[in-house]
């Protein structure tokens, strides 16, 4: 039985490569895309606030999994033709966009007023307190919901694999229709998911010890 | 409205005329008119709700203000008046944030930046704002924190000072930027009994250095003790304005002897 696992590694490891690869531009298409989004939303005009809201109403009120059925099924029809790679990391990454936004966004208002006032009665304009006072402050508190979210998508990707994607549970699960060892086999795809997640955790907690404010 | 005996000599280094602000529709401010000469140190009481620091606060255009108009060192704050139509347009980002620097501010619960030291924290204005280069203004920040009392906390985090370290600290950083006139909003509230001393000191040095100050505050000893003016306000009025002695020693409106009343008793309770 354990022979069979082991006869599965090099499929697994190649799935494992194509998750992080997926995982890793996903991510950061959601994090460029979602500071885009956070932007708007703070400090925007009317008509980029109601699109971000807007934006944002729509993926919270749709599954990813539909959303990359749209992307796999629909897209083809208006001509737009995307590898499921570019396309998963598309639709994954403008997912999870929307939750990075809140994410950022209520960092930003968590640092209290009183940061503002006082940066702006030495005379600081906007852009300057953002990057000398609030975003310091900032990034302290988005992280621990940032590596959550990002511990979101990680997990999200495995959805991939429906849509053809040969990512680590795409692979697990050719591995069990062939040997139909289903047990050993996820359990395996398990543990892969859970060391990538169990990381990120860690990195978190690290970077949490290491931007406080106090040492 | 007239100018009063103490420091009337001196130039009006702000002079505010017919201020008025609403919330809503509600009128926080009702058309108060003072003048602060330079190196004069004016203080404000009333109770709370009345306007104090929300009066502070349009000085230095943390608050937006509908009507009248404050002038700093001659020049108007927050507004332009077109002098044929009398309609007002807010000034840029650019020149109010000019104008907030040449005014120092003090709050109640510090706002020091938590992630910078002492040191940096009064530093940061001069390099950002008036263009100084880092040792410059680190040495000056130096002799600041030593003129409060903190020189060997220059590299102390906010969050390993006391309060009222924390508040000497604001008002060093308030003076980093070598401004016209200091403003104060009860800057002793937020602290323990035992370190409010401390924080008044500080005040009191900068007074006797003619420093043009605003004070808002429940210290009544202090008031009466140090400030050449005492405005009383309630309800977003100006009630009473004169030397310490005339307020404390004759108040003139019901309001402010009820005022003093209770402030005597309150201890005694």
């Amino acid at each position: 039985m354990f022979e069979i696992l082991l006869a599965s590694i090099p499929l697994l490891i190649r799935g494992t490569w194509i998750t992080l690869i997926l995982t890793f531009s996903s991510a950061l298409l959601a994090t460029l895309f979602g500071l885009v989004v956070a932007s708007a939303q703070l400090f925007g005009g009317i008509v980029p606030r109601i699109i971000a809201e807007a934006y944002l109403y729509i993926v919270r009120g749709v599954p990813l999994l539909v959303l990359l059925f749209a992307m796999y099924y629909a897209l083809p029809y208006a001509g737009i033709d995307l590898d499921p790679m570019s396309g998963g990391a598309l639709v994954i990454g403008l997912y999870f966009a929307a939750f990075m936004a809140e994410v950022f966004r209520g960092a930003v208002l968590a640092v209290p007023n009183g940061q503002w006032e006082a940066a702006r009665t030495i005379g600081l304009r906007t852009p300057r307190i953002l990057a000398d006072i609030i975003l310091p402050q900032a990034l302290r508190v988005a992280g621990p919901p940032y590596i959550n979210t990002v511990i979101m998508l990680v997990k999200g990707t495995s959805l991939v694999s429906i849509i053809g994607l040969a990512d680590v549970t795409f692979v697990g699960r050719q591995i069990v229709e062939r040997t139909l060892a289903p047990f050993e086999v996820f359990g395996g795809v398990a543990v892969i998911y859970f060391i990538i997640c169990f990381a990120l955790s860690r990195c978190g907690a690290y970077l949490e010890r290491r931007t406080s404010f106090v040492h | 409205m007239s100018t009063d005996a103490i420091a009337s000599q001196a130039p009006v280094e702000i002079n505010i005329r017919g201020l008025s602000k609403w919330f809503g529709a509600h009128q926080v401010l009702k058309d108060m008119s003072t003048e602060v000469h330079l190196g004069e140190a004016v203080v404000v009481i009333g109770p709370s709700g009345s306007g104090k620091t929300t009066f502070l606060r349009c000085i230095n255009l943390l608050e937006q203000f509908e009507e009248g108009e404050i002038w700093i060192g001659g020049e108007a704050i927050g507004y332009l008046a077109d002098p044929r139509t009398g309609r007002r347009t807010s000034r840029s980002e650019r020149d109010i944030a000019r104008m907030r620097a040449q005014v120092g501010m003090v709050f109640q619960s510090f706002n020091l930046f938590p992630h910078m030291t002492a040191l940096k924290n009064v530093a940061l204005g001069p390099v950002r704002v008036n263009g100084m280069r880092r040792d410059e203004a680190e040495a000056l920040a130096v002799s600041l924190l030593a003129r409060v009392g903190l020189a060997d906390k220059k590299d102390a985090m906010p969050a390993q000072l006391s309060g009222g370290q924390q508040q000497r600290v604001a008002i060093a950083r308030a003076l980093a930027m070598r401004p016209k006139a200091m403003l104060f909003d009860e800057v002793t509230s937020a602290l323990d009994p035992e370190l409010v001393g401390e924080v008044l000191d500080v005040m009191r040095q900068l007074v006797q250095e003619g420093m043009t100050m605003v004070i808002v505050t429940h210290e009544m000893a202090f008031a009466r003790a140090f400030a050449h003016k005492v405005l009383f306000m309630a309800d977003g009025e100006l009630l009473e304005h004169g030397p310490p002695a005339q307020l404390f020693g004759d108040p003139k409106t019901a309001r402010l002897q009820a005022f003093l009343k209770r402030f005597k008793e309150g201890y005694q309770l």
